[in-house]
């Protein structure tokens, strides 16, 4: 299901370009592959993006959010159904984005835009043990590593990024770690190693 | 009390024994009890120790929860996530206050402090917030007790989630009155809280104690505490504790916070004191009959031991009489019968000893002891009444030929018939007779004059006069007696009987019956006693001599023997002649010692001489008293073979009294003394009263004139013919004749012409001593024979 949501996710950013690949791995602190971690490529050559904003979900089932982590381009609106039989009230006191729906039960009638860069910590007020990250980005180059922490960006257009690795582990304020990519329309690999550890997948 | 007696020391020694028991189980209880209660107080603060810190944590529990309710508390979660801090401020100042918080603030994620309720919260609180939220960033919180501006705080620390953790609050709780009495209430130990000052001085948070008492508390407290510690002993007033100190937070600057928890030992030990005011009670009950029962053992046991010893101690005294009534089969019982048996026995004893000290067991007459106590009683009650009183005193004559004769078993016989006799002449109830010895008797006579005294002693005589008879033997006597009495003759018993003695003595010399003592004849007694002993002492000493008298055959002047006799040169008186110490001789019997010693010199003279070749025969007298000695023919046969003598060489002399004293008897001794062979003769002839008769039937051969006879026949013509009837009397029953005092030569021829056979006098030869007899010998010479003048007419 994990692997389908990067599919979904992946492919829907990168329809418009057929391009090369890039590939990237995410290490932890001990060297060992990080899954769920949100790999993005920011242009930093002036080259223009593409605006990727089809609306995003993440639902509650089970008392828990899913995904536990997301990712979506600044403006993108996503929405929260709820496929429990109790009500939630999703909450997030974030910077980048404040809001609350307050207890409700089914699909609500409008999604959330987020429209500010960072990362936004979901929970439930009702239920402290739900939490659930995302990730607003300012490019369409987006992926989450799978199990074996590889990523993979595609529909790249040439030029200067800035390859950025982010994991729900790092501190609230800890900026997302950063590495300069130089992508020319040809396959590539990169290796991205974060001061954290990994947690293993639930 | 008296330590020697047994029963003081008995009871002692119980009473030490039980004492010494009580006092061990006293010691041993009362140490279990202490350490018991210590154990007991040591484990009581442990788990004092254990609820005090849960009481804590339960505490800390409460604010914990009470703070997580407000991290939970969505609407301060949201304005810690819009930072909106006079909204955080006042929510912090409300909830505190609504859970008993006296400070609260919130930490931020980046360490800082967002928000307080105070000010400016101190350094310490600051610190101990950080350290805090630190301890507990990987748990849901955590609690700490700390020090706070010296006082003891306890804070929590709880992260607030949204729903990441984007800070944390601190509340701060007083440590107060409240939780220290709610542990006196679970636990009944004193609890006090003290935080060390900067400075290092104890100083008091709170306590359960009086203020009083928490300060000398203070005072005892060791200044740096390491951990958590047993105080087993702490004297806080007039109380012990016993302690355990709880180091609950140290701060910095060595600060330190403790709570003291305290147990009061007394109160822990009261129950057992009952107890062991039970024991001591039981103790003293116990000491107490102990005491009673020892006493009631040792009495069982002593007062029949002191009764005995009273017993024995009137034993001791001559008391026989008391009976022993102690009864029972142990000890004590068979003890009681042995000194009963014992009692008995030492009085039939005595009894018996009395008996034979004070009664004479032959006739059962008192003896000379008790006799001499009635004397002197006898005296003194005389002496009293200015009166007198009389003895008698009784010896049979010849009761020892009697005895001799008729046996021993007959003598006694006799005694005992004598006692019955004089026992029936006494006319009054105060008389008494006793036996003082051997044919001896004593009359005691009290309150007698002398006149009465000599009517009882002749009335006693007569009544001896009547003869006895024991068995088919009749038996005529005589005595003598002898009167003394007081106040005349002496003072005393002693003198008394010894008067008496005297005069008794005298009597029977006299042949009178009776002599009332004189002290007349004291004298010549007294003489006669000392006489005795110095007869005696002269027959050690060899005072006496030999001396003996030639005899001559008249017809040819031939010395053909000689006459025995004794003198007696005493040491300081000189020569003694036999006439003053032969009588006494004979009527103290020493004469038998005399006659032994003469014989014995006699044979040995006579061997002397028979070995020089001259052969005399030597003639001895005997007296009474030797002729009733059975012994003496073999005495004699004895001593004529130890000197090698025939018995024919010896000639044995005897007066006609000394025969007739008891014919029986000396026909008896000379016809034993004749069948050994030895010569006899009669002595003295015509002085006495013998029967011709019985002269004739002695075995005798000799027949010796008395000189009396002789002296004068030269001038008294009755002399003449006596000794010339005489002379004729001898030969017709075929006798040798001697005639003895014949001092003149006229006297010889006269002699020779009556056909006397041999002379003896002083024309010889006074006696002389035997060892100038050979000497004598040899210068005797026969006067010349005038021829025959037979014709020559009387």
């Amino acid at each position: 299901m994990l692997k389908a949501a990067i599919v979904l996710t992946v492919s829907a950013a990168s329809v418009p370009v057929v391009a090369a690949t890039v590939t990237v791995q995410v290490l932890d602190v001990a060297g060992a592959p990080v899954p769920n971690a949100v790999v993005y490529a920011e242009p930093t050559g002036g080259q223009t993006v593409a605006k990727s904003l089809k609306q995003a979900e993440i639902e509650q089932k089970d008392i828990k959010f899913f995904p536990l982590v997301s990712v979506v381009q600044v403006g993108t609106p996503v929405l929260f159904p709820n496929h429990d039989k109790v009500r939630h009230h999703v909450y997030s006191f974030s910077p980048a984005k404040t809001f609350e729906l307050k207890l409700y039960s089914g699909v609500p009638t409008s999604p959330i835009v987020f429209d500010k860069v960072g990362t936004v910590v979901l929970g439930c007020n009702i239920h402290d043990q739900m939490v659930a990250y995302l990730q607003v980005v300012n490019t369409p180059y987006f992926a989450k590593t799978d199990m074996s922490g590889h990523a993979k960006l595609e529909g790249l257009t040439n030029g200067k990024y800035a390859l950025k690795a982010w994991y729900f582990k790092m501190g609230p304020n800890e900026a997302a770690m950063e590495q300069p990519l130089n992508y020319q329309g040809a396959d590539m690999a990169a290796s991205v190693k974060l001061a954290v550890k990994a947690v293993p997948v639930q | 009390m008296r330590w020697h007696r047994l029963e003081n020391r008995i009871v002692a020694l119980f009473i030490v024994l039980i004492l010494l028991v009580q006092l061990a189980g006293f010691v041993a209880i009362r140490k279990a009890i202490d350490e018991n209660a210590r154990a007991s107080i040591r484990d009581e603060l442990i788990i004092g120790e254990r609820v005090f810190l849960r009481l804590l944590e339960q505490n800390a529990d409460k604010l914990t929860q009470g703070a997580r309710l407000l991290a939970s508390d969505f609407g301060f979660r949201q304005a810690i996530g819009t930072d909106d801090r006079g909204t955080i401020t006042s929510v912090l100042e409300n909830h505190g206050a609504r859970i008993g918080a006296t400070l609260s603030m919130l930490i931020g994620t980046d360490q800082q402090i967002k928000a307080s309720t105070q000010a400016y919260p101190s350094a310490d609180l600051q610190r101990s917030a950080l350290e805090l939220v630190t301890k507990g960033a990987d748990t849901n919180g955590a609690s700490e007790t700390v020090i706070v501006d010296d006082s003891l705080f306890q804070i929590v620390a709880v992260p607030v989630r949204a729903p990441v953790v984007i800070g944390w609050i601190v509340m701060g709780f007083p440590v107060d009155q409240k939780l220290i009495s709610d542990m006196r209430a679970l636990s009944s130990l004193q609890v006090s809280v003290m935080v060390s000052t900067r400075g290092g001085q104890w100083q008091q948070d709170v306590s359960t104690l009086p203020k009083e008492e928490s300060g000398m508390l203070m005072h005892q407290l060791p200044q740096k505490p390491g951990n958590s510690s047993f105080i087993p002993q702490l004297t806080i007033g007039d109380n012990d504790y016993s302690a355990r100190l709880l180091v609950l937070a140290k701060g910095s600057s060595n600060q330190s916070a403790v709570a003291v928890l305290q147990r009061s030992i007394s109160e822990a030990v009261a129950p057992y004191r009952r107890l062991q005011l039970i024991l001591l009670t039981i103790s003293v009950i116990g000491v107490v009959m102990a005491i009673f029962a020892s006493a009631f053992v040792a009495r069982r046991i002593t007062s029949p031991l002191r009764s005995l010893a009273d017993i024995a101690k009137r034993l001791g005294a001559g008391d026989y009489r008391a009976r022993i009534e102690i009864k029972g089969g142990d000890e004590i019982g068979k003890l009681a019968d042995a000194f009963e048996s014992m009692r008995t026995g030492i009085a039939n004893r005595e009894l018996e000893i009395r008996r034979l000290a004070y009664w004479d067991p032959l006739t059962d007459l008192p003896n000379r002891v008790q006799f001499a106590t009635l004397l002197n009683s006898a005296i003194e009650r005389a002496k009293a009444s200015n009166g007198q009183c009389h003895i008698l005193m009784m010896d049979l004559d010849r009761f020892q030929h009697v005895n001799d004769v008729l046996g021993h078993s007959f003598g006694d016989s006799l005694l005992r018939e004598v006692g019955r006799r004089l026992e029936q002449q006494l006319e009054r109830e105060n008389d008494k007779v006793a036996r003082l010895g051997g044919d001896e008797y004593a009359i005691l006579l009290p309150a007698t004059d002398v006149t009465e005294a000599i009517r009882q002693a002749k009335r006693i005589l007569q009544s001896l006069e009547m003869p006895i008879s024991i068995g088919d033997q009749t038996v005529d006597l005589g005595a003598g007696i002898g009167i003394s009495g007081y106040p005349e003759n002496g003072q005393n018993s002693d003198t008394l009987l010894s008067s008496a003695e005297v005069a008794m003595y005298v009597a029977k010399r006299r042949g009178s019956g009776f002599t009332v003592y004189d002290p007349s004849i004291d004298k010549s007694s007294q003489e006669s006693l000392s006489l005795l002993s110095e007869l005696r002492r002269a027959l050690d000493r060899n005072e006496f001599l030999l001396y003996a008298q030639p005899k001559v055959e008249l017809a040819t002047g031939k010395v053909v023997g000689a006459e025995a006799l004794v003198r007696w040169v005493h040491p300081e008186k000189g020569f003694i002649g036999p006439d003053n110490f032969i009588p006494f001789a004979e009527t103290t019997g020493f004469i038998r010692m005399l006659t032994s010693w003469m014989l014995n010199r006699t044979a040995i003279l006579c061997a002397e001489l028979q070995k020089k070749g001259i052969t005399l025969k030597f003639s001895v007298n005997l007296s009474t008293r030797d002729l009733l000695d059975q012994d003496l023919p073999t005495h004699f046969a004895d001593i004529l073979t130890r000197n090698q003598l025939s018995p024919s060489s010896m000639c044995l002399e005897i007066t006609e009294s000394a025969i007739m004293d008891d014919p029986i008897r000396a026909q008896l001794t000379l016809e034993r003394l004749h069948g050994m062979g030895v010569e006899l003769a009669i002595d003295d002839f015509g002085t006495g009263y013998s029967s011709l008769a019985y002269l004739k039937r002695l075995p005798v051969d000799e027949l010796k004139i008395d000189k009396s006879f002789v002296m004068n026949m030269e001038h008294d013509a009755d002399d003449a013919k006596i000794v010339k009837s005489t002379i004729d009397l001898g030969h017709n029953l075929g006798l040798r004749v001697v005639a003895e005092g014949l001092e003149t030569l006229a006297v010889w021829h006269l002699l020779k012409q009556m056909g006397c056979d041999q002379a003896q006098g002083y024309y010889m030869s006074k006696p002389m001593p035997g060892d100038r007899f050979i000497e004598w010998l040899e210068q005797w010479k026969a006067p010349e024979m005038p021829g025959q003048s037979e014709n020559m007419a009387i």
